[in-house]
């Protein structure tokens, strides 16, 4: 378990881009005036690689603002679970998640997204998407939005979706001459570049397209890609 | 160039296409006309490989090569490219990214080695000239948000980026403004070479005023049912279909 607090007027930026252990937990609380961005990349190697990631964030100051976007492949055999909890226990505080997966093969994918609205944090703004593709018929991905908003003068909204990969838009693609894993792979670098963006550095974004596209080629030579 | 012998084909199992023959030469123009759902995209879907349809019988030789055991993107790459009467929005994906992966594929199944960054946008310039695709789209995402005559400029745009040996267009004039389809046409017409040859479907004589047929074929119910020159064309828009299907 990783515990922060990020204090007032503080602006912090976490990046987790390896999950190594069975279970990665972040608690972290946030205090007035106070920024927190946190990209989270699943882009493991290891078939087998069973994770739980858990990040659970309290806005306990008022004007906090909490980021966090994601993105993950998740292939072979795969479990990956990601679990946010976001907590806006006073008023005036914002968050936004924007978390996007793509999974293949056998691989599970869940995420469970919690943002908490406690009675009294009037004026809170909270965001919260989650857009997966799957790649193969075997993989599944499993999507729980969970908001529980317990005050009346707030914004809130929630967007979830599981599709696939663009049929015509492959065909399309093909008909010009485009091979169908390079297309697939135009297509998930499309599907993750409003991830991507929020970055803000283009060599950090190069880097993680780069493995983005070794993580679509592993590590199965027999998936659909 | 193209020979189609007794294709039939179908979808969800329902037979749309009823024994097609058809021969196309170099250097020719074809136009299909034939009421809706005669099955004119269905043949266009199928000779390009389109997934969703099934050919229950006959052969296609392209180029000397059998055609129909290609895939979508050998067929494409040996030179049959077809704008389409939907074309797609490809949200993300870049047209300058859609291009250069396009044409390297090409270039790499001709044996010749990807053009360099600036060869490539100088290609792209030249050819956005020729259908006066304006620049502002050809920076955007693959026909995201582009109008409907705009998606039909961006397909002949494409097309010129190419250079196939066999164009198909399906229905590229509609949604074509007056003047969109004059400069589309001359763009077609400026592509034309005595090796590569044009299959036009359409429902108007206008577009075969600007790139006039060497011959027009009637399909209906799934079978070309007349074929003539030029002339045959200006008899059904004075006829309508009621005389000839
Ligand atoms: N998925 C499908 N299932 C059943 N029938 C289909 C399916 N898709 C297309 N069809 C049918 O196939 C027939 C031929 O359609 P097609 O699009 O080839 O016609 P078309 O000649 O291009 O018509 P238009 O002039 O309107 O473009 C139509 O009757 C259409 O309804
Ligand atoms: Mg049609």
């Amino acid at each position: 378990m990783n515990k922060y607090i990020v204090h007032t007027g503080e602006k912090k930026h976490l990046v987790i881009s390896h999950v190594s252990d069975e279970t990665a937990q972040w608690q972290i609380v946030q205090e007035a005036d106070s920024v927190l961005t946190v990209h989270l990349f699943c882009l493991e190697k290891d078939a087998d690689a069973s994770h739980d990631v858990v990040l659970d964030i309290e806005q306990a100051g008022e004007h906090a603002e909490t980021y966090i976007y994601g993105l993950g492949i998740l292939s072979g055999k795969q479990h990956i679970s990601v679990h946010t909890r976001v907590r806006h226990s006073v008023p005036n505080g914002k968050s936004n998640q924007l978390l996007k997966f793509a999974v293949k093969d056998e691989a599970k994918g869940a995420f469970l997204g919690e943002l908490i609205v406690a009675p009294h944090a009037q004026h809170t703004e909270a965001q919260q998407t989650n857009r997966n593709i799957l790649l193969s018929p075997a993989a599944t991905m499993q999507t729980q939005p969970q908001l529980e908003i317990y005050a009346d003068d707030v914004k809130c909204s929630h967007g979830a979706s599981t599709g696939q990969i663009d049929e015509s838009a492959l065909f399309y693609m093909q008909q010009r001459g485009i091979a169908p894993d390079v297309a697939r792979q135009l297509l998930l670098a499309a599907f993750f570049h409003d991830v991507l963006t929020t970055l803000g550095e283009p060599a950090v974004e190069e880097r993680l397209q780069r493995r983005i596209a070794e993580a679509l080629s592993a590590p199965s030579a027999n998936s659909a890609l | 160039m193209l020979e189609i012998r007794n294709l039939h084909a179908s979808i969800a199992g329902k037979e749309i296409l009823k024994g097609i023959n058809l021969h196309i030469g170099a250097g020719e123009t074809h136009a299909i006309m034939g009421p809706n759902g005669a099955g004119k995209s269905t043949l266009s879907a199928v000779l390009t490989g389109n997934p969703a349809y099934t050919v229950t019988e006959g052969e296609v030789i392209f180029r000397g090569k059998d055609l129909l055991s290609m895939s979508p993107e050998v067929r494409a790459r040996e030179g049959l490219f077809l704008s389409f009467q939907y074309p797609v929005e490809i949200p993300g994906v870049s047209m300058t990214n859609f291009m250069r992966a396009a044409v390297n594929a090409k270039r790499e199944h001709q044996g010749l080695p990807a053009l360099s960054a600036g060869e490539f946008l100088k290609l792209m310039r030249a050819k956005r000239a020729l259908v006066e695709l304006d620049n502002k789209l050809a920076g955007r995402s693959v026909n995201e948000g582009f109008s409907g005559g705009e998606k039909k400029r961006n397909e002949i745009f494409q097309m010129a980026m190419l250079e196939p040996c066999l164009s198909i267009l399906d229905e590229t004039d509609s949604g074509l403004d007056i003047d969109a389809l004059r400069i589309v046409a001359e763009g077609v017409n400026k592509l034309h070479t005595a090796e590569n040859a044009t299959i036009v479907i359409t429902h108007y004589q206008r577009l075969l005023d600007y790139i006039v047929p060497d011959f027009v074929h009637i399909l209906a119910d799934g079978q070309i049912v007349r074929t003539g020159g030029k002339e045959l064309a200006l008899e059904l828009e004075q006829t309508g279909y009621a005389g000839i299907v």
